[in-house]
C-alpha cells in the first residue's frame, strides 16, 4: 500500500506566507517582470509544494500542476488547432476553465510537459509521476468547430497526445497518470473513453493509471479493468456507488482509492481512513492500494490541503498492518 | 395593468472610493461609521442613477457587499450568519482567489443583515427597492462545511436563517424580495428536490412577491423542474444565451401562473448592444408570452462593469422597452 495524490496542489499559501505565484502573475500582466521571471517564481513554488508533499509523508507525488490554469488549456494550448475561449463553469464545481476551441486538425508540435516533469523529479526525493489530461475529458470539455464528433475529436487528440506520454515516458517517469474524470458523467461514451485511452497509451511500456473524480464508475468499471492501464483511480467520496461497485468485480489492477474528500475542509478522522481502507481491502489485497484524495487538492486553502494529506498517511500507515 | 417593469438584477460597481474604503476597512485603518457613510453614499448615487435612467423598480446596488455567499459568512462589515466564518483563499479561475466561507457550528440568524441597507435605499425614493437575498441552497452549496453530517442538514438548518431574514424585509416595508439560486442546476438529479424544499421554507406564507434569479450553467437541466419553484417569477440570463431558452419554452410553457424576467444585456462584454438588438430580443419573447407577464432586466449583477458600461447598458435596455411599449400602445 501506498499514498499518492491525484493531481493538484494549492499555489498559494494563506497569510502571513506570501501569495508568491498570484503577485508574480499579477506582475507580469501589469509588465513589471517578464514571463522568464514568472517562470522561475513559478519552479520556485512547485520546488516548495514537492517539499510540503513529502513533509506530509506522501510517497507517490506530482509537480503539484502549479503552473496549470486548468487540466484542459494547459495541455490544449500548446496543441496546433486550438484556440482558447469563453469562461465556463468546471462539472459541478464553483470554479471556471476557459474553453478551448478546435477550429482545425489538433496536432502535436512539441513536448508540453517533458519540461516540467524533468525538473520536478530533479527536485524531488520521492517518486514523481507525471499527469497528463485524458483525451476524452479534453475532447468533451472544449467546443468543437471542426470535427464534427466528439469520437473523432478525441481519437485524434488520442493519437497526437501519445507522441506526449512517449516523450515523458523517454524521460524517465516512472508513472504517467491520465487524468480522465469527464467519462463518470457521461457513461454513454465509456466506448469512445476506452478506444481514446488505449490508443493514446498504445506501446508505452512505463506503468500508467486513469482517474477519475466527482462520481461513480458504477455500471463502466468492468470497461475500466479492460483497459491497459495498471491503476483506477476512483473517488469514494463523491462517488458513493464506487463503494459497491469495486465489489461487484474481480478488481484485479491497481486502486487509486479516492477516500479523502479534497472538496471540503472537514478533516476527516485517522479512524475514518483505516475504516475506509479496510473495507477496500476486501476487494482489493492492500499491496495493489494506492491511497489518495478524491480529487486535486486545489479546491482547498493549501493549510487544509497539508493537514488533510498528513491525516492521510497517519491513518494509510494505522491501516496497514491491520490490512496486510 | 403594469407590463414590460424595468428593474435590475442586484449588484452595480463600486466607486473606487468605496473599494479603497473597504480595503482600508479590513486593514482596521477606518472605522464601521466611516465606511457606512461611504457605502451609503455610493448607494444614493446608484438609487439616483437608476432614477435618472428609467427602471421602475430598483435594486439598492449592493455597496455593501462583495461576493453574495461571503458577505452573509463574514466580510469585513457585514453580520455574519452564526456557525459561518471565510476560510483560506480558493482558487476560482485563474488568477482569480476568493476567501470560501465555512459552516463550522449550527446556524444561526445574526439579527437582521440587510435590513439597515434596504430601508436607506427606499427612503430615497419613491419607486419599490427590491429586497435581495442570497438562497439556502446557494449558500450551502457555495460554502465549506465542518459541521453538518449532510448537506441537506445544511441547507434544512439555513432555510429558516433566509426566511427570518426575508420576514424582517417585508416588516420594514419591502413588496419585492429576489431570492437568488445561482448554484440550483449545481446537480440537479441529486438535489433539486432539497432546494425546492428549502425555497418553500423560506417564502410560504409571506405577504411578498418573490423573484429568484438563476444564471449561467445548464439551465436546460432544470427546465421545466425550476417551474415547481414557489416563486411568483423566474429571472434567466438569455442575452449571453442568444434568447436559446425560448426554445425550451416552446416545448414546454413556461408556468402561467409566473412571471418571466428576461435578461436583455449581456453583463461579461464591455460592448454596449444595440438598442434594435435588444428590442428584437423582446420581440421574440413576446412571441410566447403577453408583456405584463415579462420585467426586463440586464442579464446578471453588473458589478464586473465600469459605471459608464453599467449605466449605457441599463440606459439601452430603458429605451428598448419605451419603443416597444410604444409600438404595443401601453402607456
Amino acid at each position: 500500500m501506498q499514498t499518492t495524490v491525484v493531481g493538484n496542489y494549492p499555489k498559494i499559501p494563506n497569510r502571513p506566507r506570501p501569495a508568491r505565484l498570484r503577485q508574480a502573475i499579477n506582475r507580469r500582466d501589469r509588465g513589471e517582470i517578464t514571463s522568464e521571471e514568472l517562470a522561475r517564481i513559478e519552479d520556485e513554488v512547485t520546488v516548495e509544494v514537492i517539499g510540503e508533499q513529502i513533509e506530509a509523508g506522501v510517497e507517490v507525488i506530482t509537480d503539484g500542476q502549479a503552473r496549470w490554469d486548468d487540466d484542459q488549456t494547459y495541455v490544449m494550448r500548446r496543441l496546433g488547432g486550438v484556440e482558447i475561449g469563453s469562461l465556463e463553469r468546471y462539472l459541478d464545481t464553483n470554479t471556471y476553465y476557459r474553453r478551448p476551441e478546435v477550429t482545425g486538425p489538433v496536432s502535436w508540435r512539441e513536448p508540453i510537459l517533458v519540461r516540467d516533469y524533468r525538473f520536478a523529479a530533479e527536485n524531488s526525493a520521492k517518486p514523481l509521476k507525471a499527469i497528463i489530461t485524458g483525451p476524452y475529458t479534453l475532447a468533451a470539455l472544449s467546443l468543437d468547430k471542426h470535427y464534427g464528433s466528439r469520437e473523432k475529436l478525441a481519437l485524434a487528440l488520442a493519437e497526437e497526445l501519445r507522441n506526449e506520454v512517449q516523450a515523458l515516458a523517454e524521460a524517465g517517469a516512472p508513472i504517467i497518470q491520465v487524468n480522465d474524470p469527464v467519462i463518470v458523467f457521461n457513461k454513454d461514451d465509456i466506448d469512445i473513453f476506452s478506444r481514446a485511452l488505449t490508443r493514446m497509451l498504445n506501446g508505452v511500456q512505463t506503468e500508467t493509471a486513469v482517474y477519475t473524480w466527482f462520481g461513480s464508475a458504477a455500471g463502466i468499471l468492468p470497461a475500466l479493468l479492460d483497459l491497459p492501464v495498471a491503476t483506477i483511480g476512483l473517488d469514494f467520496v463523491s462517488g458513493r456507488d464506487n463503494w459497491e461497485a469495486v465489489k461487484s468485480v474481480r478488481f484485479d489492477k491497481k486502486l487509486g482509492a479516492g477516500i479523502v474528500d479534497g472538496r471540503n475542509t472537514r478533516i476527516e478522522s485517522i479512524e475514518q481512513i483505516e475504516e475506509s481502507i479496510r473495507r477496500l481491502s476486501q476487494s482489493v489485497t492492500p499491496d495493489r492500494i494506492y491511497v489518495n484524495p478524491s480529487c486535486g487538492l486545489e479546491y482547498l486553502p493549501r493549510e487544509t490541503a497539508f493537514e488533510k494529506l498528513k491525516r492521510m498517511v497517519d491513518g494509510a500507515r494505522k491501516a496497514e498492518p491491520v490490512a496486510a | 395593468m403594469p407590463a414590460l417593469i424595468t428593474n435590475a438584477v442586484g449588484s452595480y460597481p463600486k466607486p473606487e472610493y468605496l473599494a479603497q474604503a473597504r480595503s482600508q476597512f479590513s486593514q482596521g485603518k477606518i472605522d464601521r461609521a466611516e465606511l457606512d457613510k461611504l457605502e451609503r453614499k455610493a448607494t444614493e448615487y446608484w438609487i439616483r442613477s437608476q432614477e435618472r435612467i428609467g427602471l421602475d423598480v430598483l435594486v439598492h446596488g449592493e455597496m455593501e457587499r462583495g461576493d453574495m455567499v461571503a458577505y452573509f459568512a463574514g466580510e469585513p462589515g457585514g453580520n455574519p450568519i452564526g456557525g459561518m466564518k471565510l476560510g483560506g483563499l480558493v482558487r476560482s479561475y485563474g488568477n482569480r482567489y476568493y476567501h470560501k466561507p465555512i459552516i463550522v457550528d449550527k446556524l444561526t440568524w445574526p439579527g437582521p443583515m440587510t435590513v439597515d441597507m434596504w430601508r436607506y435605499a427606499q427612503s430615497l425614493t419613491r419607486r419599490p427597492v427590491k429586497g435581495m437575498l442570497t438562497g439556502a441552497y446557494t449558500m450551502v452549496e457555495w460554502s465549506f462545511d465542518d459541521y453538518y453530517p449532510s448537506r441537506r442538514e445544511a441547507v434544512l438548518d439555513m432555510a429558516p436563517i433566509i426566511r427570518r431574514e426575508v420576514e424582517e424585509l417585508v416588516k420594514a416595508g419591502a413588496k419585492y424580495v429576489q431570492i437568488d439560486e445561482p448554484a440550483i442546476h449545481t446537480r440537479p438529479a441529486e438535489d433539486f428536490d432539497l432546494a425546492v424544499e428549502a425555497m418553500h421554507l423560506t417564502v410560504d406564507g409571506i405577504d411578498a412577491e418573490f423573484h429568484t434569479h438563476i444564471c449561467y450553467g445548464e439551465v436546460e437541466k432544470i427546465y421545466p423542474d425550476m417551474l415547481r419553484l414557489p416563486v411568483k417569477q423566474i429571472h434567466l440570463a438569455f442575452m449571453n444565451t442568444d434568447f436559446e431558452y425560448l426554445k425550451l419554452m416552446e416545448q414546454v410553457p413556461f408556468d402561467s401562473g409566473k412571471d418571466l424576467g428576461v435578461g436583455v444585456t449581456d453583463i461579461h462584454t464591455r460592448f454596449i448592444e444595440d438598442v434594435e438588438d435588444v428590442k428584437a430580443g423582446i420581440r421574440r419573447t413576446l412571441k410566447l408570452f403577453p408583456p405584463e407577464r415579462l420585467w426586463i432586466y440586464p442579464d446578471c449583477g453588473l458589478k464586473t462593469r465600469t459605471t459608464d458600461e453599467a449605466e449605457a447598458k441599463l440606459q439601452v435596455m430603458v429605451d428598448a422597452v419605451r419603443d416597444i411599449k410604444r409600438e404595443l400602445e401601453i402607456d
